[in-house]
């Protein structure tokens, strides 16, 4: 029975109770968010990809901020949607979303838009405005570098295109200076590259994910795309270069902590593993 | 009562009963799970019509008088063919029709896709000085950069020769490449999966920062002096 003991401490260290699990890892979130222990965050090369592809927007042209997410991945794009706003405004780039899917995206990034122009004064329709969300994916963007008004017609909130200020003189490919695809589904940015970076050469950055953005970095590297900010690590880059930090800087702090305690749970269960094999083999 | 706070409260409620399934399969995070797909169908349809339809079909149709937009709808509606064995040659014609369309998208998209990959994959392998608008390029950038992404590029490549056996001296050399190929294919796996755990747990983040900012902290004054 004594043998028997330690033998079970090894094998539970390796197989801690799922819930036991949650609960830890609940904690040090709820703990990070109320007590924070702020982390330094330096911005990748990836992100600043993204910051100087926004300011080296010529005048008179127009960046399109594609929001292709919905409420499901909110808690990374949604910042870094908000974060890109702040460097359009602060850079008076005029910028108009665009959603291809999924539909929710086009008034999630409209209430985000509203309340970061309010900060900035500026004005839907003369700084900012929401072509809404526009189903045929492929077909919209082809249509959209040949004829952006008559591939529109209405805006988000329902009013023509053409009764926008800023969107006088904006007729295709030509007035775009550039892109940003904002998402979380795959298979998205293909299009924008394929059908517009591609053969037209508009300048294309993204916002992902940290779950697919491993797969977009080929394209950063062949400078398909000027840059890419990558999850909410990414969004909390991009504050600290707008010098506007917000919810991602905030939901970084409490990442890192939660990662430490990941690492602690996978050396606990290896250790319980190199322990009872040792045992094993006395 | 204000309507935010209600909304404010469905979404407090909703999110704990999702969460309910990290306990075990349950009713309740199962009726919040129906509730979210049947509102997302909703949304779709509605949206849909409101932003798509209406200005784009409706409007022109109807207002304007550009009636051969009915046949839209007809042509769309023959994909229901499908389901009569006399009539499915017409559901056949609709099919072919996007199959048709979808294969020249995909054929149009593939080269200005992947064609830069391939030439920004041939890498300078020793340093150069700046001509031009080519940036000068040192041998800590070549090493660093550019070796390591041929070593990669080659071994990992070297791992999908399935045809030639790792036999004789070549196909020994060739195992070891695709061995070593492999252990590249798994650091890139771990790199993606590493990324996918800070996703799921940035979403959880966001869901306990919106139970403690935006509903509790709105009762509770301890959490909005923390800034919550």
């Amino acid at each position: 029975m004594e043998a028997a003991a330690p033998q079970g401490f090894r094998q539970r260290l390796q197989q801690l109770p799922r819930g036991f699990i949650y609960l830890l890892m609940a904690l040090v979130v709820v703990w990070q968010l109320l007590f924070p222990l702020p982390m330094p965050i330096s911005p990748s090369a990836t992100t600043k990809g993204v910051y100087d592809a926004i300011n080296k927007v010529p005048p008179g042209k127009l960046i399109v901020i594609s929001a292709d997410w919905d409420a499901s991945t909110e808690a990374e794009t949604g910042p870094q949607m908000t974060a890109i706003m702040h460097a359009c405004f602060r850079a008076k780039k005029p910028f108009a979303l665009l959603t291809l899917s999924p539909p929710a995206g086009a008034k999630l990034a409209n209430d985000r838009a509203v309340a970061v122009a309010e900060q900035y004064g500026a004005k839907y329709g003369v700084n900012w405005c929401n072509w809404g969300y526009k189903y045929g994916y492929e077909n919209i963007v082809m249509s959209l570098a040949k004829n952006i008004p008559a591939t529109l017609k209405s805006d988000f909130h329902g009013d023509p295109i053409s009764a926008l200020p800023m969107m006088t003189g904006v007729k295709d490919y030509r007035d775009l200076g550039l892109v940003i695809e904002v998402t979380g589904l795959a298979n998205v940015t293909e299009i924008w590259l394929g059908f517009l970076r591609g053969p037209f050469g508009t300048p294309l950055a993204a916002g992902y994910t940290a779950v697919m953005a491993p797969g977009y970095y080929p394209f950063v590297d062949s400078h398909q795309m000027a840059g890419m900010l990558v999850g909410a690590k990414g969004a909390a880059e991009m504050e600290a270069l707008v010098e506007h930090p917000g919810d991602a800087t905030r939901i970084m702090n409490v990442q890192s902590w939660a990662h430490l305690l990941i690492i602690a749970l996978i050396v606990v269960g290896n250790l319980g593993y190199l322990l009872a094999r040792g045992g094993g083999r006395r | 009562m204000n309507p935010e706070v209600w909304i404010i409260w469905a979404a407090a409620i909703a999110t704990l009963g999702v969460y309910g399934i990290l306990y075990r399969e349950n009713p309740v995070s199962r009726l919040f799970e129906h509730i979210f797909v049947g509102l997302s169908a909703g949304y779709f349809l509605a949206i849909t019509w409101t932003q798509n339809l209406e200005a784009k079909w409706w409007t022109p149709m109807v207002s304007e008088r550009h009636w051969t937009w009915i046949f839209a709808p007809i042509i769309g509606l023959l994909f229901y063919f499908i389901y009569s064995r006399r009539f499915l040659w017409m559901a056949r014609l609709v099919m072919g029709l996007f199959f048709g369309v979808a294969a020249g998208q995909f054929f149009r998209e593939f080269f200005p896709l992947y064609w830069p990959q391939v030439y920004a994959s041939l890498k300078p392998l020793r340093a150069h000085p700046k001509v031009g608008e080519v940036t000068a390029l040192g041998w800590g950038d070549v090493i660093l950069h550019n070796w390591v992404f041929v070593v990669i590029l080659l071994t990992v490549m070297s791992y999908f020769i399935f045809s030639v056996p790792h036999e004789g001296k070549a196909g020994r050399a060739l195992g070891k490449s695709a061995l070593m190929g492999r252990w590249f294919l798994m650091i890139a796996f771990g790199a993606m999966f590493g990324n996918t755990v800070m996703a799921r747990i940035s979403l959880f983040i966001g869901r306990v920062q919106f139970l403690l900012q935006d509903w509790l902290g709105h009762y509770v004054h301890w959490l909005a002096q923390r800034g919550m």
